[in-house]
């Protein structure tokens, strides 16, 4: 089955998306692929729209290690200009997409290099440290082998100290083919946890097997490869509910990267519970009248700029600490401060917006010319109708609206209250 | 004066919300000014033709934002899409001879009729430059269309307008633009000329638009010619435009032309009215009561104002983990 490397289907990772791609290129009148090319990103984008599962519960509030291979694997150019740097810079990218989308969760970096994991970055939910250390990392010199089973240990120390109620996962980007773990990690990783199995070591490559450790601590690792499907991280991933992703090129290296920042499906048994949270009062200046003074905000205390005195900022409303941004975990009363439009930016992915039907135009009535939203002629031969308020959508407008915008500007225009007025009126007459 | 910057494409939606504009009408009955909306539109196309004078790269559309709908004022349909390569349906062919005919007609009388199009060159009887007659021409025809297709044939007025819907054409048409002139550099803007209340049911795509904005780098300016509006002052805060209420809606243009008319650049230099202060408390999905602290479901995050076994959105039971938090509640309770 699994044993020879396959996947569910039968097809190797690498075989799965964008095949035949070469089949559906068009040349334009300038002699571009590039409008064609875009078109079969788009099309793989759509698909993978209509296949978001629906109704299920998401891990919200997520704690994520990413770990980051820099062995000697990571120099290699197939990447441009390297493995390491095209790594970091997507990183980035992937940094701030990530706590656009997950505001109240957590990200922090390792690094594996030498046989051995560090930590670049504790768990924390401010985007840029992250984005320093990872534009810092650019500079450390890759050497060695990466240590699979380091690395999860350094996570999972931390990690399973998290709330149950949170998500807990692991990101590896790999780039090497081997891991190598010093010999006696095993009665490490047993002392910590009696129901770990570990498997041989075949000259310094470790075969991590069933991680029933790693589930029991409810942690689901992620790996995406940079050169070829490795056995050992297909096992990892099964066992622990991940996503196993072998990179094409870069922009397939961007795509499958991207696809973490939405939060996934949580575990059948998570906890759920009722987290206190403080909503603080945003002040911009001092109403002396009251007697308020300036003061120096929590968060820079430690520093020695002259950053964060003054009278602006967020007060916790339990203890009255001043803050300069949101959100953050009081440091003095431990309530976590967030503002409304924080959750709010995490809405769209509990009201996820249905996906549109696909309809040929000549098939339907001559009236429709024109998108409803960008009001673009239609002249594809593809258009997408929203089927709650029947508007017909150029494809350009349907992955905007599902990917970005998340709500549906004919629905949006539709008084919601229409059905409610009626039966209103309704009883009014009668 | 090469174009050293792409220009400005500006979207401006201005709520025709009938119940507030009837109501203001009938309050200053009594006074000066027998039709504001009149005066207001008048103010907002000078706006709009100085914005297009500016710089000649610069881009105008205007949506309106009624109470069951949204409707591109400006540019209309087909002109909005006459830089596109023609397509060779006889369908547009009908169409294109049709505008070309009625295009002929305007030479003749400025008046045209709802069916005309901007496509092709019009010119206008009275001077005007081509592109502002345009615009002046087409705001008109479809406003008075849309007042009089009102819908609303069940006679029952709402006194909210559908800003959330506004908001994503607008941001649908930015998207859109900006693809179109990526080499240009093309930036964006959207202003609110609001009148209505705020309506809490669509406070979910109100803030996914203002969350779009702000991805999409486009500041949402807000002019407030009646009561203030919560949700917009949040909307300009995040995406970085100016909220403004105005205390006089007679002196609109003023505003209009000192306030918003500046772009990004040069915004920097002027001393614009502050920043205002915004409510960022959230209210509780039970009481609609804002509240300072507050327990939030960890599974679908709603917000409730007191601690409850049960989550009354997703019916998720809590596991007696919450009960620190109540416990905590009552040790600071007696402080
Ligand atoms: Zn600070
Ligand atoms: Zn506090
Ligand atoms: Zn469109
Ligand atoms: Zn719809
Ligand atoms: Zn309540
Ligand atoms: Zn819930």
């Amino acid at each position: 089955m699994d044993e020879d490397g396959e996947t569910e289907t039968g097809a190797y990772i690498w075989e799965g998306e964008y095949e035949k791609t070469w089949e559906a290129l068009r040349e334009d009148e300038a002699g571009s692929i590039q409008a064609s090319v875009d078109d079969i990103v788009s099309r793989a984008k759509r698909r993978r729209l209509l296949e978001r599962p629906a109704d299920i519960r998401l891990g919200m509030m997520r704690h994520l290690f990413v770990v980051i291979d820099l062995s000697s694997a990571m120099t290699d150019q197939d990447l441009r200009p390297t493995r390491q740097h095209c790594t970091l810079k997507l990183l980035e990218g992937f940094i701030e997409e990530y706590f656009d989308q997950n505001p109240i969760s957590q990200l922090g970096l390792v690094v594996t290099r030498n046989k051995s994991a560090e930590k670049l970055t504790e768990l924390g939910g401010n985007p840029q440290r992250h984005i320093t250390a990872a534009r810092k990392a650019v500079d450390m010199a890759c050497s060695g082998e990466p240590s699979l089973q380091n690395s999860l240990e350094i996570c999972m120390k931390t990690l399973r100290y998290m709330p149950g109620h949170t998500s807990r996962e692991i990101l590896i980007i790999l780039g090497s083919l081997t891991t190598c773990d010093p010999g006696d990690v095993s009665k490490t990783i047993k002392a910590l946890c009696t129901n770990i199995r570990l498997v041989n070591f075949l000259d310094g490559k470790i075969g991590l097997c069933f991680h029933q450790e790693l589930a029991s601590y409810n942690i689901r690792s992620s790996v995406i490869g940079l050169a070829a499907e490795v056995r050992v991280c297909a096992k990892l991933c099964k066992g622990t509910r991940g996503k196993y992703g072998v990179i094409l090129d870069e922009c397939h290296f961007k795509d499958i990267l991207m696809q973490h920042v939405s939060p996934p499906p949580a575990a059948t048994n998570t906890e759920s519970s009722l987290v206190r949270m403080g909503f603080p009062y945003h002040q911009l200046s001092a109403n002396v009248a009251s007697g308020e003074t300036p003061s120096m905000c929590m968060c820079h205390l430690d520093g020695n700029e002259e950053q964060g005195f003054g009278s602006k900022g967020y007060f916790c409303p339990q203890c009255k600490g001043k803050y300069c941004e949101l959100p953050v975990e009081c440091k003095s009363c431990g309530l976590t401060l967030v503002s409304a439009p924080h959750l709010a930016r995490s809405y769209h992915h509990l009201f996820p917006l249905d996906a549109s039907v696909e309809l040929k135009l000549s098939n339907i009535s001559a009236e429709v010319s024109h998108c409803y939203a960008c009001q673009v002629r239609l002249t594809e031969q593809l258009l997408y109708q929203c089927q709650k308020c029947q508007k017909f959508f150029c494809l350009d407008c349907d992955l905007f609206i599902h990917e970005t915008l998340h709500s549906c500007p004919g629905c949006a225009n539709k008084p919601p209250n229409q059905a409610l007025n009626d039966s209103v009126n309704n009883r009014n007459n009668t | 004066m090469a174009a050293e910057e792409g220009g400005c494409l500006l979207v401006v939606i201005v709520d025709t919300n009938p119940v507030w504009w009837g109501e203001n009408c009938m309050q200053t009955e009594s006074g000066v000014d027998e039709n504001q909306l009149h005066k207001c539109l008048d103010s907002i196309m000078v706006f709009c033709n100085s914005h297009l004078m500016l710089n000649s790269e610069n881009k105008l559309a205007v949506l309106a934002s009624h109470t069951d709908q949204s409707k591109f004022l400006y540019p209309k349909a087909e002109s909005a899409t006459a830089a596109a390569p023609p397509s060779v349906e006889p369908r547009e062919d009908v169409i294109s001879m049709a505008t070309g005919e009625e295009s002929n007609d305007s030479m003749f009388s400025r008046t045209n009729g709802p069916g005309s199009c901007g496509e092709g060159k019009q010119t206008s009887s009275d001077g005007r430059h081509e592109l502002l007659a345009q615009l002046d021409d087409s705001l008109i025809d479809q406003l008075k269309e849309m007042i009089l297709n009102d819908s609303s044939q069940d006679n029952i007025l709402r006194a909210e307008t559908m800003l959330a819907g506004a908001l994503a054409l607008a941001l649908c048409y930015i998207h859109r633009m900006m693809k179109e002139h990526t080499k240009q550099g093309l930036k964006s803007r959207i202003l609110v000329i609001k009148a209505g209340e705020d309506s809490a049911s669509q406070y979910l795509p109100f803030m996914n638009a203002v969350f779009t904005a702000q991805k999409l780098n486009v500041p949402i300016d807000a002019c407030l010619l009646g009561k203030d509006s919560g949700l917009l002052q949040q909307g300009s805060d995040i995406t970085g435009g100016i909220y403004l209420q105005i205390p006089n809606p007679m002196g609109l243009l003023q505003y209009l032309l000192w306030v918003f008319l500046p772009d990004a650049d040069t915004r920097e230099k002027l001393v614009l009215p502050p920043r205002v202060q915004v409510d960022y408390r959230a209210a509780c999905f039970c009481h609609r009561n804002l509240i300072d602290i507050g327990y939030v479901c960890s599974v679908c995050l709603s917000i409730f104002c007191h601690f409850s076994p049960i989550c009354s959105t997703c019916q998720t039971t809590f596991k007696i983990m919450g009960r620190p938090g109540k416990a905590k509640k009552r040790k600071l309770l007696p402080k």
